[in-house]
């Protein structure tokens, strides 16, 4: 008990919402100079006990001890004067202000009353520098990628002086580059005392950075291990079963070409994108974020507008910036942002499972009400997506119930073509596992499926053919065999110039 | 979820099914517990006329709110409906009144004139990307714009065919509740069964999700819009049928009464969540409020105050609930003890409150054997109300009369509610200072049914019985305004008159008697005639305007004292010098001016005086004796030489 390392123990922490025990005795702890992996599938209850930590939420029962003396954590201001802070996978961040006003925000330096601008902007300079990204302080943090967001929040979090860092799922946006170095800057915190609770559904990080290993399944601390514990175990642990295989792409044979893109422009964003994608075939679409990948996929769909080029579905062209066009033709877009685009939050499941359909399932201005409960029941039972009721609301789903619910509306309008942009981020073992069956499922019964991931051994296990951009082109296409992470990662980071290289011959269809 | 709204109604289903509909809906907490309060505290408020009252007086309200209920799930906001329910009662009524226009098709007209106000309002936030905020307070200006445009900002007579939708049905159940009722359930059903109902929620939770799983939001927003704007057409024709009279200025205001009962009966403003049903019983909590603290006699003044404490309450209770279920749909098997306890403190402080408040504010006690008089006034935002109220107080306390002072903020419709209220409660006698002299007329009816006697003060009422009114002739004063500055000119001379609000009957009145005085002076010229709204500040900001373009203005003509005293100020040095002003109402502030010498004369009316008199008269009525006709109480021009002789 008296470990004068530790920083922090929690006993028997319990906590219940309506209808619902989130956690159920879940114990931990953390020591100075340590990253303390949290593993757990999503709605284990991960998220509910940093809430507990940041003042979020309160525990119903249990202890929460600081530096050996029990504490209780009411609000934002006790776990600031406790040294924790804590880093949500959306950002706290003000928009408009600039950078160094982000990080002293409500404690900027002042001088005889005014904000002093010198020296609230040398002192984030140097916090910058030790984070080691190079923005200005005086930038505005709307101009900055969601790697350097990240950062900014992490440099916040140092001018606190915490010794608690709590990160929550910091690696889920990232690509692998950005990955390394925020694993550096991990590592240097560690070297200086600092305790980090980290939160990550990759399995290959946690050998890769973390000490200890806690695991939470189903609301119950179920085992510590130490990091070097093999994946196996650890994803033995975490679901309660072993998962047999990661990608179990089943391969279905191959038909006629359903949806074909062709130089599809839109100046500045991307150019000259062509491609086919058949029945029966999975086509991932990998490359850098920032490479025009969503951006292209919401062209197809018809979400946004472009200037040049084709869109054709079963050889009809497709009116430009038209979703409803795009609908009738049988594509589907699951978009990158569930919660902001994907969902309706604050509907219930049968809502949202119901929303495309709900058109053709009206007449005379009547929508058939008994007709969509039916098939979102049929569909959320097929699907398997664990819930409540159907009239739970759909903000209070896990995040792989909820990516589930908005792949079954689509699946309810018999989707053609389905485009999948970042299907599974932020989505547990066990869930991603369930939406690879779904996307084989798919594919198994004549239907496309167009994936945009960044997790590249995604990209590589469930794709039949690969397409890589690079700055808003095509920069090559490799089929499933010659896929492999170093021939995507060189494509990705390539320069395209003129027209797209020779391997795209197969996908022009000009 | 078209079966919530009936729910609310026929919740008779067990003990417990009960419980857990009042944990699960706030505000139909709130509502009851206002009921039980009000019960408790005035014996009048439990009984079936005056609940009936209630749902008459919620009506209109009511069926804004379903309008706007739509508007508001899908994230938006509507601030037009007030305007365009007093647009569409005014083209009914001009179409078919004065165009020779056949009712049916004059109705048809105003439901379209509905339709086009709301397809404005989408058009504009759908394609020209307006936030509602904006586009909607244009159309708030531009639709009273035309309804004051279309009736020359005089009331005109709704068609008698359709007045009937202001009568009771079978002698007692009011057709407003039937509308009300009805467009409820019109509102319930398409919220929840029809396809662009479902829309609203959809769009009004998440825009972007909706778009993108096909829905044509950009339509489907036209139509939202065009929904709100045909429920406003409706409750402004029910409006207008219960005054029999469509008023320019009708329904001011009503769309911040629409947008609290939305938000108390448990949508967020935020969008994607609202019911029918919550909208009715907001509704209804704004009505019973208003009509309690009529029965309880609570000061006017303190009524503002309560009703906003309580909307704050009311919503504040729901909130908390929320917070406590986490969610609300989800979560709708019993629920937690925190919750529970939040919910029965919320409803123990609003309890409190309420009583609280209204015994404090109480006017003291009523004893049975003191004859009760109720007295409406117009408003009790000018000085010259507020001295018919002091002089009626006084008259009353040496009289020994319980007296009851409701104020009408100048809303004909508010006035004709408290009438109704004083009717039902068994007044003895009802002393009426009309908004609208037409408007009155329904009400008034109603209590010569019952039986009260009705005195109108300073303001007649038209088709309706009164036994007396008691007045200073507005014409006959117009006159002596203008004889006043002509005179004082040495009958030539350059003059701007300030006219009263457009649409009462003062302001016409008053305006008819300057322009007969004026035509006896041939010499006058008259470089300008505006409207300052009887109001000090507009008074100030309109007579610099006038400045602007007549530098050498002679003399000023204002159809009260308040403007008359605004346009001093914007004259400054000059006024009393080299400009000569004359106001009318003769308010201590005016008689201070004309001591000082800026304000050259007002035409003095005595309203403490009227108010005295119209106390008196009511106490004669009441006990049977003779009271004549008419009371002319003398009007005097007022000037340096003789203001002594007066105090108001």
């Amino acid at each position: 008990m008296s470990n004068a390392d530790e920083l922090l123990r929690i006993e028997g922490i319990r906590k219940t919402f309506p209808g619902v025990v989130a956690l159920d005795g879940v114990d931990f702890d953390l020591r100075r100079g340590e990253v303390h992996v949290l593993l757990g599938e999503n709605g284990a209850g991960k998220s509910t006990l940093i809430k507990m930590l940041s003042g979020a939420y309160r525990p119903d029962a249990g202890r929460i001890l600081a530096g050996g003396e029990e504490v209780r954590i009411h609000g934002a201001q006790d776990s600031e004067r406790l040294g924790i802070a804590t880093i949500y996978q959306e950002f706290n961040l003000v928009p408009d202000l600039t950078v160094a006003e982000n990080i002293f925000l409500g404690r900027q330096p002042r001088r005889f009353g005014m904000i002093d601008r010198k020296r609230m902007e040398a002192e984030a300079a140097v916090l910058l520098e030790r984070v080691g990204v190079h923005v200005s302080p005086r930038a505005r943090v709307r101009e900055l990628g969601i790697a350097r967001l990240q950062m900014v929040e992490i440099a916040k979090a140092l001018s606190l002086n915490a010794r608690v860092l709590i990160m929550d799922e910091p690696t889920a946006v990232l690509t692998s580059e950005e990955v390394e170095k925020l694993f550096a800057i991990v590592r240097r915190l560690r070297e200086d005392g600092v305790g980090v609770v980290f939160i990550t559904h990759h399995l290959e990080e946690i050998a890769a950075l973390g000490d200890r290993v806690t695991v939470i399944r189903d609301g119950r601390s179920v085992g510590q291990v130490p990091a070097s514990t093999p994946e196996d175990e650890l994803v033995r642990l975490m679901v309660g079963r072993s998962i047999e295989q990661q990608y179990p792409r089943e391969r279905a044979d191959q038909g006629a070409a359903l949806l074909s893109v062709e130089g599809l422009t839109r100046d500045g964003v991307f150019h000259d994108v062509s491609f086919e994608v058949h029945a029966g075939e999975v086509v991932g679409i990998a490359g850098l974020v920032g490479a025009g990948r969503t951006e292209v996929v919401r062209a197809v769909f018809g979400a946004d507008p472009y200037d040049q080029g084709a869109v054709r579905v079963g050889g009809a062209r497709l009116p430009r910036y038209d979703v409803n066009a795009a609908m009738a033709a049988g594509i589907g877009l699951v978009p990158e942002d569930r919660k902001g685009q994907g969902l309706v939050l604050d509907a219930s499941v049968e809502e949202n499972l119901g929303l495309v359909t709900m058109r053709s399932a009206t007449r005379a201005g009547l929508v058939d009400l008994k007709g969509q409960h039916e098939a979102a029941d049929r569909i959320a039972k097929q699907l398997g997506v664990r819930m409540a009721g159907l009239g739970q609301h759909v903000r209070t789903l896990s995040g792989g119930n909820q990516q589930k619910v908005v792949i079954g509306k689509w699946l309810l309008a018999n989707t053609k073509v389905l485009i999948l942009d970042e299907p599974t981020r932020g989505i547990d073992v066990g869930a991603k596992v369930e939406i690879y069956q779904l996307i084989n499922e798919l594919t198994a019964a004549g239907a496309a499926v167009l994936m945009i991931s960044s997790d590249l051994p995604e990209v590589l296990g469930m794709s039949d053919r690969v397409l890589v951009m690079a700055q808003g082109r095509i920069a090559g296409e490799l089929p499933a065999d010659e896929a492999t992470q170093d021939a995507v990662m060189a494509l990705a980071v390539s320069t395209p110039s003129t027209p797209t290289p020779s391997e795209v011959e197969a996908g022009r269809g000009r | 979820m078209a079966a919530e709204t009936l729910k609310s109604s026929t919740g008779a289903g067990g003990a417990a099914a009960v419980r857990r509909l009042l944990l699960d809906n706030g505000a139909l907490t709130a509502l009851i517990v206002l009921v039980i309060a009000m019960s408790a505290l005035s014996g009048d408020f439990l009984t079936t006329d005056n609940l009936l009252n209630v749902g008459v007086q919620a009506a209109v309200t009511a069926i804004l709110a379903f309008g706007v209920t739509f508007v508001i799930v899908s994230a938006g906001i509507d601030l037009s409906v007030g305007s365009v329910a007093a647009l569409s009662a005014t083209v009914l009524a001009w179409s078919a009144t004065q165009q020779g226009v056949p009712v049916v098709t004059a109705v048809l007209l105003a439901v379209v004139t509905g339709v086009v106000c709301g397809l404005v309002n989408g058009f504009l936030i759908a394609y020209g990307k307006l936030p509602p905020f904006i586009a909607t307070l244009a159309m708030l200006s531009v639709g009273r714009g035309l309804s004051l445009v279309i009736s020359e900002g005089s009331p005109i007579a709704f068609p008698d065919s359709v007045s009937h939708l202001g009568d009771t049905l079978g002698g007692w159940l009011p057709v407003p509740v039937l509308v009300m009722i009805v467009m409820g359930l019109i509102a319930a059903f398409v919220l929840g069964r029809t396809y662009i109902g479902r829309s609203m929620y959809a769009i009004g939770g998440n825009e972007e999700a909706a778009r993108l799983s096909g829905l044509r939001v950009k339509k489907q927003k036209l139509a939202i819009y065009a929904l709100s704007g045909v429920f406003a057409a409706a409750a402004g024709i029910v409006l207008a049928s219960r005054l029999s009279s469509a008023q320019p200025q009708a329904a001011d205001g009503y769309e911040l009464d629409a947008i609290a009962a939305v938000v108390i009966g448990g949508a967020s403003l935020a969008g994607g969540t609202g019911k029918a049903s919550g909208t009715l019983i907001g509704a209804l909590i704004l009505a019973v409020l208003r009509n309690g603290l009529n029965l309880l006699s609570v000061s006017a003044f303190w009524q503002q105050v309560v009703i906003g404490v309580v909307i704050a309450l009311a919503v504040l209770l729901d909130t908390v609930r929320r917070k406590a279920g986490a969610t609300p749909v989800a979560a709708g098997t019993g629920g937690g003890k925190g919750r529970q306890a939040a919910t029965y403190g919320l409803a123990a402080v609003v309890t409190v409150a309420i009583v609280g408040a209204t015994s404090f504010l109480h006017s003291g006690s009523s004893s049975a054997a003191n004859p009760k008089v109720g007295l409406a006034l117009s408003t009790l935002n000018n000085p010259f109300f507020v001295q018919i109220q002091s002089g009626a107080r006084a008259e009353a306390k040496k009289l020994g009369v319980d007296l009851t002072v409701t104020d009408a903020q100048n809303d004909a419709s508010q006035q004709a509610n408290q009438l109704q209220n004083f009717t039902s409660s068994g007044y003895d006698s009802i002393i009426v200072n009309p908004v609208d002299s037409d408007a009155a007329a329904p009400a008034v009816r109603a209590a010569d049914k019952a039986k009260i006697p009705v005195i109108a003060v300073d303001r007649g009422v038209n088709k309706a019985t009164t036994d007396a009114l008691v007045a200073s002739d507005n014409v006959a004063g117009g006159e002596l305004a203008a004889k006043t500055v002509a005179e004082k000119l040495g009958g030539t001379g350059k003059i701007v008159i300030l006219q009263g609000q457009a649409g009462t009957s003062a302001a016409r009145e008053r305006a008819e008697g300057f322009a007969k005085g004026l035509k006896a002076y041939p010499g006058i010229q008259v470089l300008a005639q505006q409207p300052a709204d009887f109001d000090r500040t507009k008074g100030l900001d309109v007579m610099s305007n006038l400045l602007q373009a007549h530098p050498d203005v002679q003399g000023v003509i204002a159809a009260n004292d308040e403007m008359a005293l605004g346009a001093i100020k914007a004259l400054g040095a000059k006024a009393g010098k080299s400009v000569q002003v004359v106001g009318f109402d003769g308010t201590p502030d005016g008689l201070n001016a004309v001591k000082d010498g800026t304000l050259y004369a007002s035409v003095a009316q005595q309203p403490s005086e009227l108010g005295r008199i119209a106390v008196d008269n009511a106490l004669k009525a009441l006990q049977g004796k003779k009271v004549e006709q008419t009371v002319k109480v003398p009007v005097k021009v007022v000037t340096k030489e003789n203001v002594a002789g007066f105090s108001g």
